[in-house]
């Protein structure tokens, strides 16, 4: 089970998508989560989800691998309905129920609400499924640069973001094994009340922790060896380069943008657009 | 009691991309009081098959048999499977946790809900038999040396009292020193307490002079079974497997594809210079 | 030319010792004096039981650790400076025991590259000398694997690999097979020897395994922070008492003639390999 746990899960295949910039993606995957909170009526969506549905198609992952991270936030999903669903006040009642009130305002806030996290989560998936994780790194580092200057420490988040990938895999095989091995001496981790169960990861935690520390030692002495002392003079074999294609993409999310500013301004002259 | 293996398939993943055969159609059958050698080298699906044996996983077909009763019948009984079938994973003392060695050895009895007498009984008897005195007890297990910590874990699943101790690489990564020592207790427990004894290695030159019976594994299947002699007689077959036999058995092998009359069953230091001696200087003849 | 000279280098920390009584600060001489050459392209194998203090001596050649007293030149670099310590960690790359814990990176060329990139060489060169690395140790068609599904020994050679791409003169092994199984061994036994036959490398390889020291130019061993022995492993082996008191093997071989030779034959003593051995039974048998 412990096993099933993917992140930054990557969709190894050949599209415009995955040969962009990891720096031109996060940007555009960081404006669009942005414009989501600028949309507000339903053409605006109806827009969004074209624009998304074509770049689906041209990454070419299959829709059900978008689909598996909202499966993971079906309930947050389903509890934000439910909140504005109830929550809501408006004119028009559909019916009473004590305290609860169920509006039409209230129906419509609530899809409005979903659709916007629904295109939240596969916006962000768009962006895992066609990056390695390295590249995502990389480029996260490149574009906190110039945050360093107000003591943003961008090399050292990359350098952990990779280490920690790095050791996802090797720790999980080691829970697994201790696991096992405590199970060999009789531990019980599936039965008892909540203080008892707590108390059982006692066994799994303490050999994990010593190990990860005992891991994080040595790592640090073998990268000390291959001379590693910060971002200083340091050089990448990989040198990210805007292609043609990237600044396509920007002209694109320009494009979006002014499509969408220009919906929400007809919406305030022209009702019907809501 | 004995452990019937019957027909024992695993496999990992099944009906995906990643499906892999473990083991294939294993039938293994161990005597109370065996001493057995089980070698292989990684991805052998040795590992796969103590695990079973233990009950940490389920067979794809097949069955385990122990005393008569399948152990993977009824999930209730697991927990008693496992303390009958001890095992100590590879590099165990890195589940060591508590605060004192004491305490550590005494996960497993607690866990079993002893009264305290017997669970106190019980620790300093595991710790003893792995040769560790009274002045660890109340040590850190994480102050003590590679060889010690290695101990206090095998004490750990030995004071659950097991019929039949599996014990996975206990040798691995020790220095001569730690390894002999381990490896001594081991010998011990086995000589004293007459305990069923599955030793997991692929250091051919330590098992040989310790097991009764050798299980040989490639690729998901038995490849050899027999007695260290029978086994290491076929030097050339283990080659092909990627394992080899104690370097002395090559020195017997070659001497006699030379023509000299050696015996055939020769795998430790003190033979083959008994067997030497008697060829230099007794009345072997050359055979040309 | 010497690669590596030790005079009088010796290394002292405190240790915390928790008794009864409190804790107890105790001095503790890992390296005693220690003075040693190594030449430039030779191979040599420093031996030792665990704690004797190999470990300690491997890190200060790559200036992970510095002299208490005394000095350790790295290709004419003195460790003691601070503003050498990039031209000593450059000259002598180190590889470590457990091949989990050094490889940085997800993907295996990106490792590679990982010390290239810290020493600032231009992306073309880093391009270069990472598939030249991987050649070097037979691993090129995993440039895009992923280190963690990758086998011990083969994340072993990455390492290597890693280390060859910083073109250092001289590689430190710190028992860099001991948590391998038999393939993995020979493989990256395999790839030591070639570095040094072919790249004329200088090895430094710190192990517990006689059959790997063996192969090396020149043995030293070390026991609790002293330099003990040091010699051609003729010389070395064939003192087979003094190497058991310090908690060391010998190879079967070498002890077979050794106890041989004291039965009263009249056999070479410094006997290190299965062709050896027959041989020299063989012109025994003969003369007889």
């Amino acid at each position: 089970m412990i096993r099933d746990i993917t992140i930054g899960q990557y969709y190894p295949i050949n599209s415009p998508i995955h040969h962009m910039d990891a720096r031109v993606k996060l940007m555009i995957t960081f404006l669009f989560i942005l414009t989501l909170f600028f949309v507000n009526t339903f053409t605006g969506y109806i827009f969004v989800v074209l624009c998304m549905a074509a770049v689906i198609k041209t990454s070419k992952v299959p829709l059900k691998f978008m689909l598996k991270g909202i499966k993971g936030l079906l309930i947050i999903i389903l509890f934000t309905a439910f909140i504005n669903v109830f929550m809501t006040r408006g004119e028009h009642i559909l019916f009473e129920w004590g305290i609860f009130t169920v509006t039409i305002e209230g129906i419509l806030m609530a899809i409005k609400m979903c659709v916007r996290i629904i295109l939240l989560v596969i916006g962000s998936s768009i962006l895992t499924l066609t990056t390695t994780p390295i590249q995502l790194t990389d480029g996260i580092e490149y574009l906190l640069k110039p945050f360093k200057k107000i003591g943003v420490p961008a090399h050292e988040i990359a350098m952990m973001m990779t280490i920690a990938l790095r050791f996802i895999p090797t720790l999980l095989d080691e829970t697994d094994k201790i696991m096992k091995a405590q199970q060999a001496r009789g531990a019980d981790f599936d039965s008892g009340n909540l203080l008892q169960r707590a108390k059982s990861l006692i066994p799994i935690l303490v050999p994990l922790f010593i190990s990860a520390f005992r891991r994080a030692d040595e790592l640090a002495m073998a990268m000390e060896a291959r001379c590693y002392h910060g971002d200083e003079n340091r050089t990448r074999m990989n040198v990210m380069v805007l292609k043609s294609s990237d600044y396509k993409a920007v002209i694109l999310l320009a494009v979006y943008c002014i499509a969408l500013i220009s919906l929400r301004f007809a919406a305030t002259q022209l009702p019907f657009l809501w | 009691m004995s452990i019937k293996i019957n027909h024992l398939t695993h496999v990992y993943n099944p009906d995906t991309i990643f499906e892999k055969i473990a083991l294939h159609d294993i039938n293994i059958e161990i005597e109370k009081g065996e001493f057995v050698g089980l070698i292989g080298h990684t991805g052998s699906g040795k590992s796969t098959l103590i695990q079973h044996l233990n009950g940490t996983i389920s067979p794809t077909a097949g069955e385990i048999i122990l005393d008569g009763e399948n152990i993977h019948k009824d999930k209730a009984k697991l927990k008693e499977v496992r303390q009958r079938i001890g095992l100590a994973f590879q590099y165990p003392e890195h589940q060591l946790f508590e605060m004192t060695v004491y305490k550590d050895v005494a996960f497993g009895p607690t866990n079993m809900k002893l009264s305290a007498e017997e669970i106190d009984k019980r620790v300093k008897e595991a710790l003893q038999m792995v040769g560790l005195s009274e002045s660890v007890y109340e040590k850190s297990p994480f102050e003590l040396s590679g060889g010690q910590k290695r101990r206090v874990a095998i004490a750990g699943v030995l004071a659950m009292n097991p019929e039949v101790l599996i014990l996975d690489e206990p040798t691995a990564g020790l220095d001569p020193k730690g390894r002999d020592e381990i490896l001594y207790a081991i010998q011990q427990l086995h000589k004293e307490r007459g305990i069923t004894i599955i030793l997991v290695s692929h250091s051919m030159e330590d098992v040989a002079k310790l097991v009764d019976r050798l299980i040989v594994m490639e690729k998901g299947k038995v490849a050899m079974m027999g007695t260290p002699k029978e086994v290491f007689a076929h030097v050339k077959e283990l080659e092909k497997i990627g394992l080899a036999a104690p370097q002395i058995s090559y020195v017997l092998t070659a001497l006699r594809e030379k023509g000299y009359i050696l015996p055939e069953d020769i795998y430790t230091v003190g033979e083959a210079v008994k067997a030497l001696y008697t060829l230099l200087k007794g009345e072997a003849k050359y055979d040309s | 030319m010497e690669m590596i000279k030790a005079e009088n280098l010796s290394y002292e920390y405190i240790k915390v010792i928790e008794t009864e009584k409190g804790t107890k600060q105790e001095k503790i001489l890992a390296l005693n004096h220690v003075n040693l050459t190594i030449e430039k392209g030779s191979f040599v194998a420093v031996l030792g039981h665990n704690g004797s203090g190999k470990s300690t001596f491997a890190k200060h050649i790559n200036a992970l650790v510095r002299p208490t007293e005394g000095v350790l030149w790295v290709n004419g670099y003195d460790t003691q400076k601070e503003e050498l310590l990039w031209d000593v960690r450059q000259s002598a790359g180190m590889v470590f025991q457990n091949p989990d814990n050094q490889l940085v990176a997800t993907v295996v060329e990106e490792d590679i590259a990982f010390g290239p990139e810290n020493m600032g060489v231009p992306s073309e060169e880093i391009r270069k000398r990472v598939d030249e690395s991987l050649s070097a140790v037979g691993m090129l068609e995993y440039k895009e694997h992923t280190p963690s599904k990758l086998s011990g020994g083969q994340k072993q050679r990455i390492a290597i690999a890693g280390v060859l791409a910083m073109k250092p003169e001289c590689i430190v092994f710190d028992e860099p097979t001991a948590m391998l199984d038999p393939v993995g061994r020979k493989d990256v036994m395999d790839t030591i020897l070639r570095l040094n036959r072919e790249e004329g490398m200088t090895i430094v390889l710190i192990t517990h395994y006689m059959d790997e020291a063996v192969r090396a130019e020149k043995v030293f061993v070390i026991d609790d922070g002293n330099m003990v022995l040091e010699g051609t492993p003729k010389e070395v082996f064939p003192q087979v008492e003094t190497l058991k008191s310090y908690g060391l093997d010998v190879p079967q071989v070498t002890e077979t003639a050794y106890e041989l030779k004291k039965m009263g034959i009249p056999i070479a003593e410094d006997i290190l390999t299965i062709e050896e051995m027959v041989g020299a039974i063989c012109q025994l048998k003969s003369t007889i």
